[in-house]
């Protein structure tokens, strides 16, 4: 702002914005490293007039000249004001600064930066995760409790010491009656794959930057390959790399499709040359994080690295529609899209949908009940993520994940069907770090499993994100971690192979974690799917709703 | 010491089973009483054989036949001595704390559990969990087990301290001596044990190497221990060294220590391996990127330096319509090089004493930076009346082309001198006896020196040689100049008054008639007067009028006045006064009445609402639009071979006829050297918040002379070598290299830059700029 004044609608003040820096000029070295990592542009060193008004004791006020204006210029950093460039919270320049001395503080003012983001009549866009008003105690998964405390009334075991083998399945599973007439009459049994109950859910090769996706495939294939954890990872939409697709890894992958098919063709182009099959294939109709939105890749993103492996020409952006555009019902959606995706692969691998957590879920359940070929359900609730959105979407729309699930899981009970259509829960699982409890929880009020997708950005690779909107620009390709960004100047920060290690400690850690929930329960080599006997929580209607204990 | 015969306590008593509690009772009662050698007849009986501290020091010895209960020994103490004659319960020895313990058969699971001192030794095998939960306590030896065979599944779970011994003899499972998952979280003690097994608990314990004492500890303890369980034969064939191995617990710091491969390993060995070089993207990146810091420099860097100097306008420059660089002349002044800053003004000028010095609002300090943040501008004037003094620069030989220009005032002037400049020659028709428009016969004496006007026009002279006055050219003529010239610029002025339509308006006296007669002293205004259009030129007949006697002036307008700068300043001075709104309904006798019926006594009444071009000459190739010429951006009228500039084309400042025929001769320049005609350049102007006005004292109000504008002035965009970005560069990667040719530049070493943006954001004249770096693949 100019010195005289100026202002406009849209001028805003430091005090306006919603993250504030508080710079220490004593301990400043000017050495100009947060300037130069500072993704947005949000300071810059600053020019600043300094004046010594020099008055001697008037007393001896001899001369006029004894009088004096004295002026200096100093620097310092300085945070800029525009939209353009206010400050997101990230906190790299804090992370670079070798004294401590800046650091983003968020503003004891309601912030009035939300009222200008829409420039040129554009809606707030980002990427990150729902943003709650306040920080919450933690979300109704963090407030479940677990209650049944076997000890003398079941074998109580041992989490340390007790073997556990906590496997899910993923794929149809026949009542035995339909089993065992299959089997006389060697008829097709639909595929079923017994896998770790925490999946890595549908992140995309685009969304995600290379070193970010190539850290959690290396991550997965060390736990199955050295740990015997037989933990599967999603592609999301944007295809494959062609050599994942030609390994033996392509066994831990799910794969997903999406209403823009990218990266398909080259996926079928690699069938023939498939060593193994994937893992199972994801039908993608719907988001947790922008339900009803599509996907959406900007042009900046599409590198020729991304372009090769979704298929495209660089330099384009890459929309998904909201939805699949040749299906029209149900039935139809289901029938089509389920059969084509079986005959891939010769009815080896499972299909299955994964719909955004919804009111009309169960319409979308009982249609699968009635398809021999549905392989699972998985819901994303609101608190999934995305890499891009509109910020109504992310904060306004959608269906949190434990009701959803748990209505469908008592919807398959009343049919009888619960153990034969896995169903898989997402978006926010362990968002406010309790990730075991998180899933634990869900899988006892009904999920044969659950997939996270932030919590492995924040855990496996530091993504700085928040529910209080910090950072939350992976949309814009400036992740300051590289965990979403595609120039390689931002993603080569990422190393890989510490991102692998990460994903391993995380799912050990889980792993121990589970075994903590489960063991005092007497559970060790079964999950305890829908046992919400073991479920309860202190507040009645939520207890009410989830048809599990109240507790007090 | 009562016998040395064995008492006898039974477990049986008239045919009945005795409870355990009972049994108990009774051993008590009989290590009371003093007897030291008890044999129990046991059914099944619990907990036998502990707890036996009464004898005191005196050793006791408990012979135990039949079968006994779970927990034989336990709570044991060091005086005893427990000899089962047969196989063993559950739990054999069950946190003993100091007996001896000696089965002379099979002993089930749970041996040894929580054992804390005291020895067991088993002539069999031993079931599940045995030596779990041991302790040693630094107080006393710790606790051994010793078994003949193997033990059962989970041996050894949590043990914290004691020995164990597996010989291995006539094992249960002659494949795995140590049953199924032994050692799971052992953290202390040792097993040394002769036999194959199926591994252990890695994580927990390790196998090291039998040293010495150890061995020695082993076999003598050995023959100790056969020599109890009546086995004494098979010393021999136990005591083959290399047929033993030892267990012993991880360090909590060793444990720390994963044993998994590194991940490290993993990509280079299996990962890389199956998918090839380069892992997932190898084929689609460069294998050899590795991870990258955060910060950067070189082609890594996000942003990057550029040093941009003069690629952007100064506001000054920008701001002057005639397009002199003034940062550039002050610069000049700054190296000591005041005569080039004087001469240059004659490269854009005729007239910069005239027009800069005097008669220009002084647009460029106007728009000056320093007007951003309420400082004084560098005042240009100062240098615009030196220029009267500047030499001529020198002008290139006539290259033989001829453009007529019509009208010999400033816009005529100035095409005329440029394209002089640009080696054309210039013929100037005007219709007046002398050049100089209305500069010369307009403006009033009170507002420029006529020694000075009088100096430009005879340079203007000396440059434009083919002059002719008391010109009309009419439209015949007009057609013979388009034969015998390349070009004709139409530069006539404005100089038909507009007047209004009102009863008594032949009364009005056209400003510039007024102007025109004042100038030569020959106009009377009387006492009072009163002007219609309170602009400018409105403003000049004002001062004039009072020069000429008048001292009741009035000038009035339907809105708030236009008028501004020196001319406004100067009727002020003379006590003008300004009304508006105000609506003009006829001019009588008495003077000006207004549409609300009040009249304005004036003596005279002069109207200064505009002027017109008088275009009537004008062939119809050239097209007038609401009374003025229709020219495109280079002053080309729709009659290509014909130009126009100043009034004619749009009523302006004097700086905007100048800057006009600077512009159109450039034009006309280029398309006679059949090029594509320049539009004036296409740089923009710089961005004042790239300004660092925060280095400048922002009290100085006043400059003593040129030297002190020179120094405040913030050469935008212009590197003023002032070396503030090679100072402020954290990196040390500024320097200034010469370029031989006496110019210099800043550059920004990559190797070392980190793109901060420092220079940038310090460069007090903006002329650094962070700009994206190149994208990378």
């Amino acid at each position: 702002m100019f010195a005289n004044g100026f202002i406009g609608p849209d001028t805003l003040s430091v005090k306006d914005l919603p993250w504030q820096i508080h710079w220490d000029k004593d301990k400043c070295t000017l050495c100009g490293r947060c300037t130069a990592v500072c993704p947005v542009h949000a300071i810059e060193l600053g020019v600043h007039r300094k004046r010594l008004v020099q008055t001697p004791p008037v007393g001896e006020l001899a001369r006029k000249h004894d009088l004096a204006n004295v002026f200096q210029v100093f620097y310092g950093i300085r945070q800029k004001t525009d939209p353009a460039h206010a400050c997101v919270g990230c906190a790299m320049c804090s992370l670079v600064c070798p004294n401590g001395s800046i650091i983003p503080c968020r503003s004891d003012e309601a912030d009035k930066l939300k009222f200008h983001i829409n420039r040129g009549g554009y809606p707030r866009r980002r990427g990150g995760r729902r943003n709650v008003p306040e920080q919450p105690p933690g979300g109704i998964l963090d407030r479940i409790k677990f209650t049944r405390i076997s000890m003398l009334t079941d074998p109580a075991l041992d989490a340390g010491r007790h073997e556990f083998e906590l496997r899910t399945l993923l794929g149809r599973v026949l009542p035995p009656e339909e089993s065992l007439r299959l089997y006389r009459e060697q008829g097709w049994v639909p595929p079923v794959r017994e896998i770790y109950p925490l999946i890595i859910g549908s992140m995309s090769f685009g969304a995600l930057s290379p070193a970010m996706w190539e850290g959690l495939q290396m991550g997965v294939a060390y736990l199955n390959e050295e740990l015997g954890i037989p933990v599967r990872i999603c592609t999301g939409e944007g295809g494959c790399p062609p050599r994942l697709l030609r390994s033996r890894f392509l066994k831990y992958v799910i794969l997903q499709i999406a209403s823009g098919y990218f990266g398909w063709d080259e996926i079928i182009h690699a069938l023939p040359e498939m060593k193994e099959d994937p893992c199972a294939v994801e039908i993608k109709y719907g988001q947790g994080a922008k339900p009803g939105d599509g996907g959406l890749l900007m042009w900046y993103k599409v590198n020729k690295l991304i372009a090769a492996i979704r298929g495209v020409p660089t330099g384009v952006s890459l929309p998904s529609p909201p939805t699949h555009q040749t299906k029209y019902s149900i039935e139809e959606a289901v029938a089509k899209m389920i059969q084509s995706m079986y005959m891939a692969w010769g009815f080896r691998v499972p299909v299955y949908p994964k719909i955004s957590g919804t009111s009309t879920a169960l319409a979308v359940l009982n249609n699968l009940t009635r398809n021999p070929y549905a392989a699972g359900l998985a819901i994303d609730g609101e608190d999934g993520g995305t890499g891009a959105a509109y910020n109504v979407s992310m904060d306004h729309m959608g269906h949190p994940i434990a009701s959803n699930i748990r209505d469908c899981y008592l919807n398959l009970v009343k049919v009888g069907q619960q153990n034969e259509i896995p169903l898989f829960a997402g978006g926010g699982v362990g968002k406010y770090g309790n990730l075991a409890a998180n899933a634990a929880a869900l899988i006892m009020l009904g999920a044969s499993g659950v997939q996270i997708g932030k919590y492995m950005m924040q855990a496996a690779a530091g993504c700085v994100g928040s529910e209080s909107d910090r950072c939350n620009i992976c949309n814009i390709g400036l992740c300051p971690k590289g965990i979403t960004a595609q120039d390689p100047r931002l993603y080569r920060r990422l190393d890989p192979e510490k991102v692998a290690e990460r994903v391993v400690d995380v799912f050990l850690a889980f792993d121990t974690e589970l075994k903590k929930i489960v063991a005092p329960l007497g559970r060790s080599t079964s999950l305890p799917i829908g046992m919400s006997d073991a479920l309860a929580i202190n507040d009645r209607s939520a207890a009410e709703r989830l048809q599990i204990k109240y507790v007090v | 010491m009562k016998e040395q015969q064995f008492y006898r306590v039974s477990g049986l008593e008239d045919g009945r089973r005795l409870e355990s509690r009972i049994l108990e009772e009774r051993l008590q009662k009989a290590v009371a009483d003093g007897h030291r050698r008890l044999l129990v007849e046991a059914y099944g009986h619990h907990g036998i054989g502990g707890r036996l501290w009464k004898s005191g020091d005196e050793p006791v010895h408990v012979r135990i036949e039949g079968p006994p209960g779970q927990r034989v020994g336990s709570m044991g103490f060091p005086n005893t001595r427990i000899e089962i004659m047969g196989p063993a319960s559950d739990d054999t020895g069950w946190l003993n704390a100091g007996a001896d313990i000696v089965v002379h058969g099979n002993a089930a699971n749970g041996t040894a559990n929580a054992m804390a001192q005291g020895k067991i030794y088993v002539a069999g095998n031993i079931g599940a969990r045995g030596m779990t939960m041991t302790k040693h306590n630094p107080r006393f030896d710790p606790p051994e087990l010793w078994v003949l065979g193997s033990v059962g599944d989970y041996f050894a779970e949590f043990m914290a301290g004691g020995i164990a011994v597996i010989c291995g003899h006539n094992p249960q499972n002659p494949e795995n001596i140590l049953g199924y998952r032994p050692c799971v979280g052992m953290v202390g003690g040792k097993i040394y044990f002769r036999g194959p097994h199926k591994g252990y608990s890695q994580a927990d314990a390790k196998l090291i190497a039998i040293s010495d004492a150890d061995w020695d500890w082993l076999i003598n303890n050995l023959r100790i221990f056969l020599e109890t369980v009546r086995c004494p034969d098979l010393y021999s064939r136990l005591t083959r060294r290399e047929e033993w191995q030892l267990l012993t617990a991880r360090s909590p710091h060793e444990k720390l220590v994963q044993p998994r491969r590194s991940m490290n390993v993993f990509n280079r060995e299996v990962w890389d391996k199956e998918l090839g070089r380069g892992g997932l993207l190898g084929d689609l990146l460069d294998p050899t990127q590795g991870p990258v810091p955060v910060i950067t420099t070189g082609h890594l860097r996000r942003f990057v330096p550029v040093w941009e100097n003069r690629e952007y306008k100064a506001p000054c420059e920008a701001s002057c319509p005639t397009g002199i660089p003034v940062h550039e002349r002050w610069r000049l002044v700054r190296e000591g090089r005041i005569d080039e800053a004087v001469d240059l003004a004659l490269a854009y000028t005729p007239f910069p004493a005239t027009v800069c010095g005097y008669l220009c609002p002084n647009l460029c300090m106007q728009g000056c930076t320093r007007k951003v943040s309420n400082m004084a501008p560098p005042d240009v004037s100062r240098l615009g009346k030196a220029s009267l003094t500047a030499d001529l620069p020198p002008f290139p030989p006539i290259t033989g082309k001829g453009v007529a220009v019509i009208g010999g005032g400033p816009a005529g002037i100035s095409i005329a001198w440029q394209l002089r400049r640009l080696g054309h020659e210039a013929v100037i028709y005007d219709t007046e006896r002398t050049l100089g428009g209305k500069l010369s016969f307009l403006i009033p004496k009170t507002r420029i020196p006529q020694e000075v006007l009088n100096a430009e026009l005879e340079r203007v002279r000396k440059v434009i040689p083919h002059v002719y006055v008391e010109q009309r050219p009419g439209a015949q003529e007009i057609e013979q100049m388009k034969l015998d010239y390349d070009f004709i610029v139409i530069a006539v002025g404005a100089q038909k008054p507009r007047v209004l339509p009102i009863p008594g308006k032949e009364r009005l006296v056209p400003a510039l008639s007024f102007l025109r007669q004042s100038k030569v002293d020959q106009a009377e205004v009387g006492k009072r007067v009163v002007i219609i259009g309170a602009g400018n030129v409105g403003c000049d007949a004002a001062t004039e009028a009072y020069r000429l006697g008048a001292e009741e002036i009035t000038l009035i307008d339907v809105q708030q006045p236009l008028s501004f700068g020196k001319e406004r300043e100067a009727a002020e001075a003379v006590g003008a006064r300004f009304r508006w709104p105000c609506f003009s309904k006829a001019v009588t006798e008495e003077g000006l009445e207004l549409t609300t019926g009040e009249v304005i006594p004036a003596d005279t009444v002069i109207i200064s609402i505009g002027d017109m071009p008088d275009l009537d000459f004008l062939p119809g190739s050239v097209t007038v639009e609401r009374g003025f010429i229709k020219v495109n951006d280079m002053y080309q009228t729709t009659d290509p071979q014909i130009f126009a500039i100043g009034d004619a084309v749009k009523l302006g400042l004097l700086t905007d006829a100048i800057g006009a025929g600077r512009k159109a001769a450039r034009a006309i320049s280029d398309i006679l050297a059949d090029k594509i005609p320049s539009q004036g350049g296409t740089q923009e102007m710089i961005d004042y918040t790239r300004i660092k006005l925060e280095y400048f004292d922002p009290r100085l109000e006043r400059f003593e002379d040129v030297a002190a504008c020179a120094l405040q002035c913030s050469s935008c965009g212009t590197c003023r070598d002032c070396g503030v970005c090679i100072n402020v560069c954290p990196q040390a990667a500024i320097s200034r290299r010469e370029n031989g040719n006496g110019t210099f530049e800043m550059v920004a070493d990559p190797d070392k830059c980190i793109g901060c943006g420092f220079c940038a954001a310090a460069c007090p004249c903006g002329v650094w700029n962070l700009v994206e770096n190149e994208p990378l693949e």
